[in-house]
C-alpha cells in the first residue's frame, strides 16, 4: 500500500481539512473508578499520534470518547476547530479502526468498505471507484467478493483500514489494530501504515501498549498511566528524556538505581560513587534519589574503566538477535541490564568479574516516591 | 479371606473388553434419547394419522376402521366450513405472527441493547413468568379480563372509553388477542438471543461509518437477527396454526380455527378417520404457507443483497479484480 497512485490522491482530499484534535480536561468516571483523568492534549492536523501505556490505563476508553461512543463526564472535544462532544457518532468526522476489526459477517469485503459511502448516500458509480481505490491502497482489491469470515487476521485488518480509510477522515482513530497479527505481520504493517499515513495527511491517534510500536511509528507519543498523562513527546523525548520514573520503566530496558545526591555533579549508590549531569530541580545534599541508565547505554568490561564504575558479577549472557544481553549483580545484590551489539560485545563468561559504566549524560536522576 | 483384600466390585464391569464394547456403541448409546423420541413420539403418531385418515367410520361405536382403504375422507374434510375455516385460521396465524415480530424487536432490541446487564436476568424471568402457569388457566384469565361483566369492562365504561358493555369475548378479534399473548415470549427469546449474541461492536462500527440508529438497524441488527427472526416466526406460527385451546375458550361458538374443527372429529364426533384426514391437510396447509412465506423471505433478501451489492468491474479503468 505504500506505492504512490492516483488512489491516493483521491482520499488524500482529507488532507486540504483540518483534521486537529483538541481534548481539554477530558474526565471519564465508570461507577467509583476513574478511567481518563482530566486529559489535555493538541494533536496537530497530520500528525501521527501514539498512547502508550500499560493494559487498562484508559487508552481505549479515550478514543471511544473521541469517536463518541462514550461521553465524557468532563471537558471538551474540538475536531478541526469544531466541538463535538455532543455530537452522536455518525456525525463525527472521524473513522475508527476496532481492535476487534468489527468487520460486518453478513456482508463482503466491499460491501463492507462501500458501508459508510452508502450512509453518504453518495452516487453508486462513485462508490465503486472509492471502493476499488481504497481495496487497492490496502491491497485487498482481489478480495473484493469474499466474506470477512474467509480472510486471515492481517487480511481483516486491512479491510477495516479500507472501511475506514474510503471516507476519507479528517482523523483515524486506531485502537491496537495490530495486536492480533503475528510478530513479522505486524512489522510490516507497522511500515506500510506509517507510510500510508504520510501519504494521505491524515491525522492518525494510534492505541497500542507496545512500545516499541509506539516508537517506530509515531511522531509524537503520549505516556499515559491510571488515567492521566505521563509525558506527550517525540519518540527521541520520551526515550531519551522520560519525564519521570515512570516513563522511563515503561519505554526501553531501564535499570534503577537507589541513591543519594551527593554535591552537584555525584551521586552515593551502595554500590559504590558515580557522576551525574544534571540533577532534578529539588534534589540537595543527602536527598534521596533514583537514578534510570537505559540498559543498551551501560558497558560491560572486564577492566575497570578510567572513569570508575560499579563492580559485580555477570550471573548471565543471552545473545538477543540483535543485541547480547548481559546481567550483573553488585555486591549489594543489585542487578543490572546490559545489552551491546554483538560486534562490539567483550569476550565474557558467567561468573566473571565485571565493571558497569555509562556516560553522565545517559543517566536520568528522579526524585525517589 | 479380609475385607481389605476384596476386590472391587465394579471390577467386572472395566474388563478391557467391556471397555472396547462400550467404546464403540458410546455415542449411539447417548443417541438413544433422541431418535427414540423422534420415533416414539413423531413417526409413529404421524404414520398413525395418516394410515387413519384412509379409513372411514364404520359405525356409531367405533372411531376408525381401515379394512377398506380410501381418499374419500379427504374429499368429506374439503368441504366449505373446513376451507373458510382455514382461512381464518391463517389470518389469526399470520395476523398473530406480524403482531408478535412487531412486539418483540423493539422489546428484545430493547432487552439486549438498552436494559442495565443487571437487571437482564429479571426482565427474562418476567416474559417467561406466564410459562409457569398452565396454557389454559392462562387462556381462561383472558376470558375474566374481556368478560362484558368484567373489571376491565367497568374501567373502560367507567373512563368512558367506550359506551355500553366491553363486546370483545367470543369474537376472532379476542383469539387474535389470545394467541399473540400465548405465544409472544417464543418470538421475544429467540430474537432477544440473536440480537444480544451481535454484540455492540458491529452495532459500533456501523455508528462510526455514518450510519444513524434507524440505518443501523436495518443494515446490521435486524440481517444478523434473521435466523433468530425466522426461528420465532416459526415456534409462533406453527403451534398457533394448530392451537385450538385459545379459540375454543375465547372464540367461543364462533369456532375460529382449524384446530377446534380437528379437535372436535376425535373427541366429539368420534370420527377419527375424518379428524385424521383433516389433521394432515392442516400440516400439508402450514407445511406449505410456511414455505411460501419462506420463499417470499428468500426474494426480499434476494433483493436486499441487491441492493447492497458493489460491483466493482465496472467501468473501471483498469480494474485489477
Ligand atoms: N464500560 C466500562 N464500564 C466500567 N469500567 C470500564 C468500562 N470500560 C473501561 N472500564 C475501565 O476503565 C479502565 C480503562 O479501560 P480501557 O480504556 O479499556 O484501558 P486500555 O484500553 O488502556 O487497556 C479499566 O480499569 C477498565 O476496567
Ligand atoms: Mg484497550
Amino acid at each position: 500500500m505504500s506505492s504512490p497512485s492516483p488512489a491516493t490522491a483521491v482520499i488524500a482530499d482529507a488532507a486540504d481539512a483540518t483534521g486537529s484534535v483538541s481534548l481539554r480536561g477530558i474526565t471519564k468516571i465508570f461507577g467509583s473508578a476513574t478511567a481518563v483523568d482530566s486529559i489535555d492534549l493538541e494533536v496537530r492536523s497530520g500528525e501521527f499520534i501514539s498512547l502508550l501505556g500499560p493494559s487498562g490505563c484508559g487508552k481505549t476508553t479515550l478514543l471511544r470518547m473521541i469517536a463518541g461512543f462514550e461521553h465524557p463526564d468532563a471537558g471538551d472535544i474540538v475536531v478541526g476547530g469544531q466541538s463535538v462532544v455532543d455530537l452522536p457518532p455518525h456525525k463525527r468526522p472521524v473513522n475508527t479502526v476496532f481492535q476487534s476489526y468489527a468487520l460486518f459477517p453478513h456482508m463482503t469485503v466491499a460491501e463492507n468498505v462501500a458501508y459508510g459511502l452508502r450512509q453518504k448516500r453518495v452516487p453508486k458509480s462513485e462508490i465503486a471507484q472509492r471502493v476499488h481505490d481504497s481495496l487497492g491502497l490496502a491491497q485487498m482489491v482481489s478480495f473484493a467478493d469474499r466474506k470477512p469470515s474467509t480472510l486471515s487476521g492481517g487480511q481483516q485488518q486491512r479491510v477495516a483500514l479500507a472501511r475506514a480509510l474510503v471516507n476519507r477522515p479528517k482523523v483515524l482513530l486506531l485502537d491496537e489494530p495490530m495486536s492480533a497479527l503475528d510478530r513479522k505481520l505486524r512489522e510490516e504493517m507497522q511500515i506500510e501504515l506509517k507510510l500510508l499515513q504520510k501519504e494521505l495527511g491524515i491525522t492518525f491517534i494510534f492505541v497500542t501498549h507496545d512500545q516499541q510500536e509506539a516508537l517506530s511509528m509515531s511522531d509524537r507519543v503520549v505516556v499515559m498511566q491510571s488515567g492521566s498523562v505521563q509525558q506527550i513527546g517525540s519518540t527521541e523525548d520520551v526515550y531519551l528524556k522520560p519525564a519521570n520514573e515512570f516513563v522511563a520503566g515503561f519505554i526501553g530496558k531501564q535499570n534503577f538505581i537507589d541513591a543519594s545526591v551527593s554535591g552537584t555533579d555525584a551521586l552515593v549508590a551502595a554500590d559504590g560513587t558515580f557522576a551525574v549531569s544534571s540533577l532534578p530541580s529539588g534534589a540537595r545534599e543527602g536527598s534521596e534519589v533514583r537514578a534510570a541508565i537505559r540498559a543498551e547505554a551501560v558497558h560491560v568490561s572486564a577492566q575497570r574503566p578510567a572513569g570508575g564504575g560499579l563492580e559485580g558479577t555477570l550471573a548471565g549472557i543471552s545473545f538477543l538477535g540483535d543485541a547480547i544481553q548481559y546481567v550483573v549483580v553488585t555486591s549489594s545484590g543489585l542487578e543490572l541490564i546490559a545489552r551491546a551489539t554483538p560486534d562490539r560485545a567483550e569476550p565474557l563468561g558467567t561468573g566473571d568479574t565485571v565493571w558497569c559504566s555509562w556516560d553522565a549524560s545517559e543517566l536520568r536522576v528522579f526524585e525517589a516516591a | 479371606m479380609t475385607t481389605d483384600a476384596a476386590p472391587p466390585t465394579t471390577a467386572p464391569r472395566s474388563t478391557p473388553r467391556a471397555r472396547r464394547r462400550r467404546g464403540i456403541t458410546g455415542y449411539e448409546a447417548l443417541g438413544f434419547p433422541t431418535w427414540a423420541y423422534v420415533v416414539f413420539f413423531f413417526v409413529v403418531p404421524l404414520g398413525l394419522v395418516l394410515w387413519y385418515s384412509f379409513g372411514y367410520k364404520p359405525d356409531l361405536f367405533n372411531a376408525h376402521a381401515n379394512d377398506v382403504l380410501s381418499l374419500d375422507r379427504y374429499v368429506e374434510a374439503l368441504d366449505a366450513t373446513f376451507i373458510g375455516t382455514f382461512w381464518n385460521t391463517l389470518r389469526i396465524g399470520v395476523v398473530g405472527t406480524l403482531i408478535c415480530l412487531a412486539i418483540s424487536v423493539p422489546f428484545a432490541y430493547w432487552l439486549a441493547v438498552k436494559l442495565n446487564p443487571k437487571w437482564r436476568p429479571l426482565a427474562l424471568a418476567l416474559v417467561l413468568v406466564p410459562f409457569w402457569t398452565n396454557f389454559l388457566v392462562r387462556t381462561l384469565g383472558w376470558q375474566i379480563i374481556l368478560s362484558p361483566r368484567g373489571f376491565v369492562s367497568d374501567a373502560l365504561q367507567n373512563l368512558g372509553i367506550i359506551d355500553g358493555r366491553l363486546d370483545v369475548l367470543y369474537t376472532a378479534g379476542a383469539v387474535q388477542l389470545g394467541v399473540v399473548y400465548n405465544y409472544l415470549p417464543l418470538m421475544i427469546l429467540p430474537l432477544y438471543v440473536a440480537i444480544d449474541r451481535a454484540g455492540p461492536a458491529l452495532r459500533e462500527a456501523s455508528a462510526d461509518l455514518g450510519a444513524n440508529r434507524w440505518r443501523t438497524l436495518w443494515n446490521v441488527t435486524l440481517p444478523l437477527a434473521a435466523p433468530g427472526i425466522a426461528s420465532g416466526c416459526l415456534l409462533v406460527f406453527i403451534p398457533l396454526m394448530g392451537d385450538y385451546i385459545t379459540a375454543s375458550v375465547l372464540g367461543g361458538a364462533q369456532g375460529n380455527m382449524i384446530g377446534q374443527l380437528v379437535a372436535s372429529q376425535f373427541n366429539t364426533a368420534q370420527n377419527w378417520a375424518l379428524g385424521s384426514a383433516m389433521a394432515v391437510l392442516l400440516m400439508l396447509f402450514i407445511a406449505g404457507a410456511v414455505a411460501i412465506f419462506g420463499g417470499i423471505a428468500l426474494i426480499v433478501r434476494a433483493f436486499v443483497r441487491r441492493a447492497r451489492r458493489v460491483d466493482l468491474d465496472v467501468e473501471l479503468p483498469g480494474g485489477a479484480s
